[in-house]
């Protein structure tokens, strides 16, 4: 079992690690290079359900099988805000090793998130402002106010924006002469967290 | 919103990724309901339809219902297709994670069952048990929209 073990310790991928911004996660590892040889890595996953209530089912990833680059989008599988485990397997040349090598979990609710960006301008008596399409997930929190006025920026002031229709968002009908500062963040109600304010733009 | 749908049940609100949940099913509907030869029978829709529920025991049967599909349905479902079980899996653990929400609302007593909420999931019990395992674990994944489109 010794020689076994060094066979499969040997071909551990290193640095397995989950890049994880905006919902979009993207599993990357360092592959172990062997002079003359071929080294190739297969991911499978499982979720918490496959975990408590399916017996360990493991799920391959037909696009991450017996692969020779070390990144993969793993969005679409890790689509629950759960635990999900993943392993790999390696195969050196002809030879597979069947045991796992490595170990490692992810819930998608650490992923981090961005402040939007985000345009704004006035069309004939209305401050608009176009917002950064960051996916279905998404919702925005804008806030606006007079310049000078910041204190009385009230949350009656700011709405949650829904990107359903349109990426412009008609916010109100301004005052002439005034300079309007307007700011805005990310939140994700899958996950219950939102991104820290944007930086705040103001305009004339 | 554009991506989640907050399940409002009294006290108990509960968010769910609908988007994510349709997109998955959408993907394999054809393939799962081609694996049910049973085209007479309904398992949530048999003898009434689950639109007929008061509001008061909307939650409870909810509550049931993802309790059913993650005890009952998911496990059942394994295919030889690597992309189908992935995208059952994608579904079977948002239900999971939702299941817990409403377990939540349940043991705070905002989601309590009345008469007719047990008798009407007794009676879809007894929809899926008239089947084998497979076959009523299969009719009954094949069913989901139903389910989806009564909760919006």
């Amino acid at each position: 079992l010794g020689i076994l073990f060094f066979f499969v310790f040997f071909l551990a991928p290193q640095n397995i690690s989950i890049l994880s911004t905006n919902m979009k996660h993207i599993l990357t590892w360092s592959p172990v290079i062997i002079q003359g040889e071929t080294v190739r890595y297969s991911v499978e996953f499982q979720g918490e359900y496959e975990r408590f209530f399916f017996f360990f089912f493991w799920i391959p990833i037909s696009e991450c099988s017996l692969i020779f680059f070390s990144f993969f989008f793993i969005t679409e599988d890790i689509s629950a805000t759960v635990f999900f485990f993943l392993f790999f397997l390696a195969d050196l040349g002809a030879r597979r090793s069947d045991f796992f090598f490595f170990f490692f979990f992810f819930n998608r609710n650490t992923t981090s998130l961005t402040s939007p960006i985000f345009f704004f301008f006035f069309f004939g008596y209305h401050l608009l402002v176009e917002l950064e399409d960051m996916g279905p997930a998404f919702q925005f929190r804008v806030l606006y106010w007079k310049k000078g006025q910041e204190r009385r920026v009230s949350v009656t002031l700011g709405f949650w924006v829904i990107r359903e229709v349109s990426s412009v968002v008609h916010l109100f009908f301004f005052v002439f002469f005034f300079e309007y500062c307007v700011k805005a963040q990310s939140y994700v109600e899958a996950i219950n967290r939102s991104s820290s304010f944007s930086q705040t733009q103001c305009c004339l | 919103t554009a991506g989640n749908k907050i399940l409002h049940f009294g006290a108990c609100r509960v968010s769910m990724s609908m988007t994510e949940i349709r997109a998955g099913f959408t993907a394999i509907k054809a393939n799962i309901q081609a694996r049910d030869p049973i085209r007479t029978l309904s398992i949530l829709s048999y003898p009434h339809s689950l639109h007929k529920v008061n509001s008061s025991d909307r939650c409870c049967i909810t509550h049931h219902l993802f309790n059913f599909y993650v005890d009952k349905v998911f496990k059942h479902c394994k295919t030889e297709d690597s992309y189908v079980n992935r995208k059952i899996s994608s579904i079977a653990n948002s239900f999971l994670s939702i299941k817990r929400k409403l377990g939540q609302c349940h043991e705070k007593n905002q989601c309590m069952c009345g008469q007719e909420s047990t008798e009407k999931f007794k009676q879809i019990l007894a929809n899926y048990e008239g089947l084998n395992v497979t076959s009523a674990a299969m009719k009954s994944l094949g069913e989901l929209d139903i389910l989806l489109d009564w909760m919006e």
